[in-house]
């Protein structure tokens, strides 16, 4: 009896080939589409490099260029996206869902069965049976769980894309962080000045026998108040500073970088707010990746019903040999969908299809609500940041000035011509304060219409977080 | 500007300068040092007319038998020292008001407008007068209400030194300006006469340097004091003549201090009160008088040493301007010490008083605009570290003739001078004698 193969050993080897190929990493692909995503919105800035895995321990080049100069915020940025590990990470992450796409697609195995049987009858032959099954349910199912794939990797994409741009936005606002703490320390360091200066007036009095000892010691208390002052405003900036290294992702001696420019006034561009919430919504990788999920979980409904209908079907042929000839034939098993068709399943895949409508829908409003909130807040903290360079500032340096006239006339003490001088870093603290919410969200904002809405650091409203030097409340009035 | 137009403008010009001159006014700046006070014998039994330093007697116009005079309460600006204004209230345009001269007997009418932007009064302090005419709002009458005015008429039964002002809120309006003297001279004058006659109002006043407006709330730490509303280096001198017979009524309506007012270079003797003459018998001589509030005192003297002699309230921080208390005492303090401090954070401060503050007027140091020094007006040996209730009585021979302005020529040896080291030496001296 002839025997006639049922597959080719070069179609074998075919498959096999194929399957090695897709094996490979696309780390390069997944970084390509992401970038794309960015270019069609026209943010170049925001391209990121991840080095090939065999590379992967090494810095990129422009890290240490960045570094050499002091920072700006862009600067910041530029360094965190091209070095921040957890947004390597996260691009290796869309390869998770590339993986499981490339394998939705993949052709199921057939299966081959030897069986070799002897007979306790030694004058029985040998008997030799061989078959092959082939699963043509999941055959004909590939291009339903490709799509449930597919439509999970554009989603996984868009989530990596968010990524960026909250890498990007942590750098920023970490970095008007490390400037606006950079500022509060010289100004700390400047009430310590003033309160020394008190303390070196109310010594001399006192020697002089002007003042009693109690002033003094007043003067001192404050003095070494405003100390603690410096050394907590020295600990906020070190902890800035370290947060803003764990953004960037630098560590040993990169962290020895600088910044010397304090933060800016605010801008005097005005403000992108023609039809901000629509452009807020278009331009939403948060709602575009629940668009996608939710692409997932339709597909995934039709995925479950399919198979739940769908009879599992499966088939092959089988080659018996009895010593003598061989015996072939072929089978189909239809599995019948009585009791099982899914229905739990596709319940599930509806219920979550269900929740991401919602939750769509929710996030829309909550993304409107922030767009409306972020730019009340620039409007705000803007106003309140050039009233207080433009109108209190001056009008604390006039009130210095005249509290110096006022000394000149010996109408106060020199107590509180110091006490006036606090009251103008107070004041630039709370400028300082001021800026930082100011640029933070402005950041918020261009994070919103760059895309992300969720996880903005826009702080209490109002909140000028400063508060007034240690020894300042009590200093003028102790002594005289 | 044609014939009728230069007609029209002089005859309104005029017009203005008559209303003025009836109601004592004087635009600002108008006055100057007063000059020596003619011997007007105006009055009977030769009396010679006061005069008011820095300020105006009221013009008085008889019709009928009754001398007519107007008051016009209002607000007004005042300069109580080169660069010190204040927004005060006064009378006429003026704080304090023209002083009012008249005789015993005189039936007198005031009339008295409110411009005032609340009610007042008119007190006539000293005299005796009926009931309805003294002024005590609610008391004696109905307020004079802003835009009202009230006539007033009665006889000054009585010679003597008086005062007027409001006794309707008279803390507020007191405190910013509103009084003047009274003179009442005897129909038939006793003693000898005298060749001057002054009137000197004190007043007390809290203005806060760099602000315009008295406050009236003030109780305690007041930093303006005066005569006739002007601070020294502000006050006119009173120029008199040696062997002059000079008399000099003070009135006192500050709002809570009593003023010792003490004189240089000669003695005097109390005359007066607002209560009548104080008998001869029982007067002594005296170098300071105290003024009491709410009262008025009258002293005379012949002053026979030519000079300029000081005259001035002896309580200390009644002779300083716009004195602060509020702050350490300097003195002895190491001032490099602390300049070099502070003056990191302010390069402007300057440590003062170190060495006390007799220096403070040639310092020079900036201050609050609308304020003035504490102490410094010019003299002639340099600055005069005195400010407030301080004048200059001026003894001349030519009292007459004599620039108010001008200082007195010392004769050759008469002014105290650093001491000749030989002088000291034979006078066995040494400077560097060691105590304790």
């Amino acid at each position: 009896m002839k025997t006639t193969p049922f597959f080719s050993f070069s179609a074998l080897a075919l498959l096999f080939g194929l399957s090695a190929g897709c094996a490979s990493s696309t780390l390069a692909t997944d970084v390509r589409e992401v970038d794309d995503v960015f270019k069609a919105r026209n943010r170049r800035d925001l391209a990121v490099s991840v080095p090939d895995e065999e590379d992967w321990e090494k810095t990129a080049a422009e890290v240490p260029k960045l570094l050499a100069k002091p920072l700006d915020a862009d600067a910041a940025v530029r360094i965190a996206l091209a070095h921040n590990r957890d947004l390597r990470a996260a691009f290796y992450e869309i390869g998770i869902a590339r993986g499981q796409f490339v394998q939705a697609g993949l052709l199921p195995n057939p299966e081959i069965e030897f069986e070799l049987r002897r007979s306790t009858d030694p004058a029985q032959p040998l008997q030799a049976d061989i078959g092959l099954e082939y699963d043509i349910s999941a055959l004909l199912l590939i291009p339903l769980r490709k799509g449930v794939a597919e439509a999970e990797l554009s989603a996984e994409r868009l989530r990596v894309a968010g990524e960026v741009l909250d890498t990007a936005y942590r750098a920023r606002t970490a970095f008007y962080t490390v400037q606006a703490r950079r500022q509060e320390l010289d100004l700390r360091a400047r009430a310590l000045t003033a309160f020394q200066a008190g303390y070196a007036a109310a010594e001399e009095l006192n020697r002089a026998g002007n003042i009693p000892d109690v002033d003094l010691a007043t003067q001192r208390a404050a003095v070494e108040s405003a100390r603690i002052d410096v050394a907590e405003a020295e600990n906020l900036l070190l902890d800035a500073r370290e947060s803003l290294n764990a953004t960037l992702g630098l560590s040993g001696e990169q962290t020895r970088w600088t910044v010397e420019a304090p933060l800016a006034d605010p801008s005097t561009e005005a403000l992108p707010t023609e039809q901000l919430e629509k452009r807020a919504v278009e331009a939403s990788f948060e709602l575009a990746e629940l668009e996608a999920r939710m692409q997932v979980s339709s597909r995934r409904v039709g995925l479950a019903r399919t198979e739940g209908n769908l009879p599992h079907l499966s088939g092959g042929f089988h080659g018996e040999h009895d010593g003598f000839s061989w015996e072939l034939g072929g089978h189909v098993t239809v599995g019948l969908p009585v009791f099982n068709r899914n229905q739990g399943r596709v319940i599930s895949a509806r219920s979550e299809l269900g929740a991401q409508r919602e939750r769509y829908a929710a996030t829309a409003t909550a993304l409107r609500a922030t767009v409306r909130s972020a730019l009340n807040r620039v409007e705000s903290t803007g106003r309140r940041a050039q009233h207080y360079r433009q109108v209190v500032l001056p009008a604390r340096e006039k009130a210095l000035a005249e509290t110096l006239l006022q000394y000149n006339a010996m109408q106060v003490s020199v107590f509180q011509v110091l006490d006036s001088q606090r009251q103008v870093t107070q004041t630039g603290m709370a400028y300082v304060e001021t800026l930082l919410a100011y640029w933070n969200a402005r950041a918020a904002l261009d994070q919103i219409i760059a895309g992300r809405h969720r996880g903005l650091g826009l702080g209490p409203a109002g909140a000028s977080g400063t508060s007034m030097p240690s020894g300042g409340g009590g200093s003028a009035e102790a002594v005289h | 500007m044609d014939r009728r137009k230069f007609v029209q403008f002089g005859v309104a010009a005029g017009g203005a300068l008559l209303a003025n001159s009836a109601l004592g006014q004087q635009k600002p700046g108008a006055q100057g040092p007063a000059r020596p006070a003619p011997k007007r014998a105006v009055f009977p039994g030769g009396q010679v007319a006061v005069t008011t330093p820095n300020g105006v007697t009221l013009p008085l116009k008889e019709k009928d038998g009754v001398k007519i005079g107007h008051l016009v309460a209002m607000p007004i600006k005042h300069t109580f020292a080169p660069g010190l204004e204040g927004d005060c209230w006064g009378y006429n345009g003026r704080t304090p008001g023209p002083t009012i001269e008249v005789v015993e007997g005189d039936r007198v009418r005031f009339y008295v407008t409110n411009k005032l932007p609340e009610p007042t009064t008119v007190h006539w302090h000293g005299v005796i007068l009926p009931n309805g005419m003294d002024g005590v709002a609610g008391l004696n009458q109905r307020v004079i209400k802003t835009g009202e005015t009230f006539v007033y008429e009665f006889t000054f039964n009585h010679p003597g030194t008086f005062m007027y002002h409001p006794h309707f809120d008279e803390m507020t309006q007191m405190a910013l300006g509103m009084m003047g003297m009274i003179v009442v001279h005897p129909k038939r004058p006793k003693g000898p006469p005298v060749d001057r006659d002054f009137v000197l109002m004190t007043h007390e006043w809290r203005i806060e340097p760099g602000a315009r407006r008295p406050d009236p709330n003030e109780m305690t730490d007041f930093n303006v004091l005066t005569f006739n509303s002007k601070a020294f280096p502000g006050t006119d001198p009173l120029v008199v003549g040696r062997g002059e017979r000079v008399r000099i009524r003070f009135g006192n309506l500050s709002a809570m201090d009593h003023h010792p007012i003490h004189f240089h270079g000669l003695t005097f003797e109390l005359t007066g009160t607002d209560g009548g003459e104080i008998p001869a018998a029982q007067r002594h001589p005296e170098t300071t008088v105290l003024v009491p509030v709410g009262s008025t005192r009258v002293i005379e003297f012949v002053p026979n040493e030519p000079g300029d002699w000081a005259m001035h309230c002896h309580m200390t921080h009644h002779v300083m301007n716009q004195m602060g208390h509020g702050m350490p005492v300097m003195v002895g303090a190491n001032a490099q010490k602390i300049d070099a401090k502070v003056q990191g954070l302010l390069p402007g401060y300057m440590t003062m008083g170190h060495a006390g503050m007799g220096d403070m007027a040639e310092m020079g140091m900036p201050v609050p605009k609308n304020s003035i020094p504490m102490v410094g007006g010019p003299g002639p040996f340099g600055s005069i570290d005195m400010g407030g209730m301080f004048t200059i009585l001026k003894v001349r021979d030519n009292p007459d003739t004599a620039d108010p302005k001008g200082w007195y020529q010392h004769p050759k040896g008469t002014v105290a001078d650093r001491a000749d080291e030989a002088l000291m030496k034979a006078d066995g001296i040494d400077p560097d004698a060691k105590f304790g």
